[in-house]
């Protein structure tokens, strides 16, 4: 499957838009319909550093981990491996950049790396479904 | 088509299918649901394009339908989409907040 590109602009510089985006993920993710646990997430935070974990936190304080930075360059870049609901080994790779656009940024998000698992797939069952479900088992 | 999803037995209907086609007996032999509410269910997914059917003899063998890459696709897009407007609202308020000091 192609890589999925998805742009948006907002009205803040990239140094704001990056930390907005990354410091204070739990403020503005959409946790009610893109989380594991839905109406029981009561957080999501992104530790800023290659390595650091994008950790869901729920109700019960139990905690759901939904990738891993890798690539860690504020204001310009930062990207995580994405396997909500899923096992580290089942992830797809999520790169977001901040260019400056006039007074505002452009926020570019490419999500890639289902070729791996389209292989898997093909010698299993049906390309993309094990992903698909997962996605919606899940709700991420 | 992704509302076909939004449903829970629904999704677990979707998940017994990729072990490979079953009926709808068997389907609702290990559904906490009636067999008229599977058949039900089978038929959403099949006007969705996510479920398809073949008929060995007298029984229908249902099964995972091959466009569930471009439900994927579109479902990902809007999955995308929605928490990157969420984000540009977020940091528009952010934006007018700190202007109006």
């Amino acid at each position: 499957m192609e890589p999925l590109i998805k742009t948006v602009r907002v009205q803040v510089a990239p140094d704001r838009a990056f930390a907005l985006f990354t410091a204070r993920m739990g403020e503005w993710w959409p946790l009610a319909t893109h989380s594991v646990g839905a109406a029981d997430a009561t957080d999501v935070t992104l530790e800023g550093r290659v390595g650091g974990e994008i950790v869901e936190t729920l109700r019960d304080n139990t905690t759901s981990v939904w990738g891993t930075v890798t690539k860690w360059d504020p204001p310009a870049v930062v990207a995580f491996t994405w396997h909500p609901g899923r096992t580290a080994s089942e992830a797809t790779q999520v790169e977001v950049s901040f260019t400056a656009d006039g007074t505002g940024t452009r926020v570019e998000l490419v999500h890639t790396g289902w070729e791996a698992r389209d292989a898997a797939a093909r010698d299993n069952y049906d390309s993309g479904w094990d992903f698909v479900l997962g996605c919606f088992t899940s709700g991420v | 088509m992704l509302d076909a999803l939004g449903d829970r037995t629904r999704r677990s209907i979707l998940e017994l299918l990729r072990e490979g086609p079953v009926t709808v007996g068997e389907l609702a032999a290990r559904l906490p649901v009636s067999r008229p509410a599977v058949s039900q269910h089978l038929r959403v997914l099949q006007e969705s394009g996510l479920v398809a059917h073949e008929t060995v003899g007298t029984r229908n063998f249902y099964r995972v339908d091959s466009r569930g890459l471009t439900v994927l696709r579109d479902w990902l897009d809007d999955f995308w989409g929605t928490a990157l407007e969420s984000f540009a609202a977020f940091a528009d308020k952010e934006s007018s907040d700190g202007t109006a000091d």
